[in-house]
């Protein structure tokens, strides 16, 4: 007894201390909330029920929305010369993890021959765009330059897969539109409706501000949705446009996300992990989504080293690993419009964000000298 | 100007989506887009009324209305029936903020006079209104083929049903214009009270009826009744009181879990068959009178939240509002609603006069219990769903009266308050404190 005592003593040392030399906590939202959603859903103690999920239906286009705007603020107010090249270095490294994860997915997909109601291309393309998301981490006055630039580089790393993930969810739709007109649609929606916030924000304070932006997100989510296309990218486009506007707007919008900030993270994590239903088809799919998406970030973070201004190569992909809540959004949203067939990627890409904050605890590196 | 700018472009996007693309989606997915419409829209709307010395909640009600499947239809029939589903939240909200704002300490002096005041005009209005529905039998068009006691039953339902009140809009409106004082706190008091004794009545006749056409009465009614008052006070009370500890000993994310426990009480309490409002209200009391929160935080969140959830309600109200209902019985249904003004004045008169309430105030409660809401229109649908010759007859004339009162009910309290002087100084107290 007292060497398992003695153990556990020497494993939470080591973990305290490797939390102080700024490693991500082990509790990380993801790690708590999911399994919490699972335990709460219909596959667990049936809490919240089907029914119970279909209403949340609601409240998770409103939280897309919102995680769009606040990726359209973060990229929107990117400020300062090298702007250009952490943009070029972030697509990039989005652009490898898609590839690294679509491509073995779909690869394996066809050896495998696994039966599936959506086709292997967008099953690969799904998972390749879940993975590319990466959570900023957290950055203060004693951060070296590495993290300062991964947590811009992880900012600007969910641009692509939240535009692409616009042209995935037309073809997953059953809509029989152009997918050109879904996206444009989208971004039309965001920015058509931004423009309305932008003339209200600023002229109204206290509750009524809150009224206004509460209901532009549930407008964002709301009419993305009901058109079925992409309200991270109605959020996004809405984002950016404030962060450009004249005067104080994304500074006012983003004052009030993060008021709601946490409830609503919390309310989208619990949702996924009450939907997650194990199934032999997303334990095939987890597997190599969780070792080609970490291929993909240390060799996306490698080269987008070569273009971020002074970042230690070894570091910047270690810095990417922890995933963050963007991709599993991306898949409730998939699941909202391709229904039941989507479950085992929801399963794939939460059963992953869940393994990649543990291993973010081992390999997040430590800070360097600044 | 950049406000009806706003406006208009959000009214665009909104019928762009719903009538511009002929999309027919799942209903789920209305309720988003429903509820921003409203809270932008309305909240604009409301804000537009205001300038012009109408109570915003007018503003919430006229924009659902006018936006409604009455009229232009950008709020669909599915997206008002969506919109519906926040009902249950937003009465528990209003009424928890009722809670929190009756200091027993501070009522007590007033409290003899208070139910007096209560009783007497109850009575008087339950009275006269029953008198003149008998009297008036015939031009209700309610069924010709009754024997007495069926004709005293159903009489009987309809007075119960159009002399109740709203609480709801007075303590939203008390809320919105950000009234305290002496003519606040009667008029809030009298229509909780009010609001016990409907459901007292409403059991008591909806037994009586039974037993007019040949039913059975139940024992178990009373008992259920008895479950409804005391065990909703009771559930309230425990809940309150979970919150008050958590909010001494936590304190964080405070509107976030005022909002759980609202969700809870509205959620768990129709489960329980019990009355959300009533264990609401006993809820707010508990915390403001037995364990007050340090500070302002609980208040300031409350009143945060209040905004968007009365803007969601009432422009909901103002979708479902039966105007077609207004347009077969419409002047049947003003006439009624004349008369029942007139005897809420007298006996509200009365009331004051033999409850020594000071004159300045007590001329004015009657204002304040004009407004009727959805409580009245959930006893007509149980009464509807039961009896449905008679019944829905008795329904399209409270719909209609429903109609009305919303709009004139509001209009005639906030000019009350004004009067009174009361707009305002909730803000004042504050600052004082």
């Amino acid at each position: 007894m007292p060497s398992v005592a003695g153990a556990l003593f020497r494993i939470t040392a080591t973990l305290r201390t490797r939390a102080a030399l700024g490693l991500r906590p082990v509790t990380a939202p993801v790690m708590l909330f999911l399994p919490l959603g699972a335990v709460l859903g219909p596959s667990g103690a049936n809490i919240l029920s089907s029914a119970a999920l279909g209403h949340l239906d609601v409240v998770i286009s409103v939280v897309l929305a919102t995680l769009g705007v606040f990726i359209g603020i973060a990229a929107g107010t990117q400020r300062g010369a090298s702007v250009g090249r952490l943009m070029t270095a972030s697509t990039v490294e989005a652009a490898v993890t898609i590839l690294s994860v679509g491509g073995a997915t779909y690869v394996l997909l066809r050896a495998w021959e696994m039966p599936s109601a959506i086709t292997y291309t967008l099953v690969a393309l799904t998972l390749g765009l879940c993975a590319s998301a990466s959570a900023a981490p957290s950055v203060d006055d004693s951060s070296d330059q590495t993290r300062r630039v991964a947590a811009r580089v992880a900012d600007l790393d969910d641009v692509l897969p939240i535009v692409l993930g616009g042209v995935a969810l037309s073809l997953i739709g059953s809509g029989d539109r152009m997918v050109l007109l879904d996206v444009a649609l989208s971004i039309g929606l965001g920015l058509a409706i931004a423009a309305s916030g932008w003339l209200l924000f600023e002229l109204s304070e206290g509750a009524e501000r809150d009224v206004f932006v509460l209901g532009t997100l549930a407008l964002l989510g709301g009419a993305a949705a009901y058109l079925e296309t992409s309200p991270l990218l109605a959020g996004l486009s809405a984002g950016w446009l404030w962060a450009q506007a004249p005067g104080q707007t994304e500074r006012v919008v983003a004052t009030h996300l993060r008021k709601v900030q946490h409830p609503l993270v919390v309310i989208l994590l619990i949702t996924a992990g009450a939907s997650l239903q194990p199934s032999v088809a997303g334990v095939w799919l987890f597997a190599p989504y969780l070792v080609f998406r970490t291929v993909g970030k240390l060799t996306g973070g490698w080269l987008a080293s070569r273009l971020a201004p002074g970042v230690a190569p070894s570091d910047l992909g270690a810095y990417l690993i922890p995933p963050g809540v963007i991709g599993i959004a991306f898949a409730l949203n998939v699941l909202q419009v391709a229904s039941t067939p989507a479950l085992p990627l929801v399963f794939a890409v939460s059963a992953g964000a869940v393994v990649s904050e543990m291993l973010a605890v081992i390999v997040t590196p430590a800070p360097r000298p600044v | 100007m950049r406000q009806l700018f706003a406006l208009a472009l959000t009214i665009a996007v909104v019928w762009f989506v719903v009538a511009g693309t002929g999309i027919v989606p799942n209903d789920p997915r209305l309720t988003a887009l429903a509820l921003g419409f409203c809270l932008i829209a309305a909240a604009l709307s409301g804000e537009l009324l205001e300038r012009f010395g109408l109570p915003r909640v007018t503003g919430y009600l006229m924009f659902g209305m006018v936006c409604g499947p009455y009229v232009l239809n950008i709020i669909t029939r599915p997206m008002a029936r969506e919109l519906q589903l926040i009902n249950g939240l937003a009465v528990v909200l209003i009424a928890f903020i009722a809670g929190l704002e009756m200091n027993i300490e501070r009522l007590r002096p007033r409290l003899r006079a208070m139910l007096q005041l209560g009783g007497i005009s109850m009575l008087g209005l339950y009275i006269g209104l029953f008198g003149t529905f008998w009297l008036t039998w015939s031009w209700l068009g309610l069924g010709v083929d009754v024997s007495l006691i069926q004709k005293a039953a159903i009489v009987g339902v309809l007075t119960t049903v159009v002399a109740s009140y709203s609480p709801t809009v007075t303590i939203a409106l008390i809320t919105e214009s950000r009234a305290s004082g002496p003519l606040s706190e009667l008029t809030l008091a009298v229509v909780i009270l009010a609001d016990l004794l409907l459901i007292l009545m409403f059991t008591l006749v909806v037994q009586f009826v039974r037993y007019a056409f040949g039913g059975t009465g139940e024992i178990g009614l009373f008992v259920s009744l008895s479950w409804e008052i005391f065990g909703s006070f009771a559930f309230g009370a425990g809940v309150g009181a979970l919150f008050a500890f958590y909010l001494r000993y936590v304190g964080r994310e405070v509107a976030v879990a005022l909002v759980a426990v609202c969700a809870i009480i509205a959620g768990v309490g129709s489960q329980l068959h019990i009355e959300p409002l009533l264990a609401a209200l006993a809820a707010g009391l508990v915390v403001e009178n037995i364990a007050p929160p340090r500070g302002d935080m609980l208040k300031e969140a409350a009143e945060r939240g209040a905004l968007p959830v009365l803007v969601v309600f009432f422009a909901a109200a103002g979708a479902s509002l039966q105007l077609d209902a207004l347009a077969v019985i419409g002047w049947v249904a003003i006439a009624v609603s004349a008369v029942r003004m007139a005897l809420i004045w007298g006996s509200m008169k009365v009331g004051a006069k033999y409850a020594r309430i000071d004159p300045a105030v007590g001329d004015k409660v009657w204002m304040g219990m004009v407004s009727q809401a959805g409580v009245t229109l959930g006893l007509t649908l149980i009464i509807a769903g039961e009896y449905p010759t008679w019944g829905s007859r008795v329904q399209t004339l409270v719909v209609s009266l429903i109609a009305l009162h919303q709009f004139v009910g509001p209009v005639l309290f906030r000019a009350a308050l004004s009067r009174a002087g009361e707009i305002g100084k909730m803000d004042a107290e504050t600052a004082d404190v």
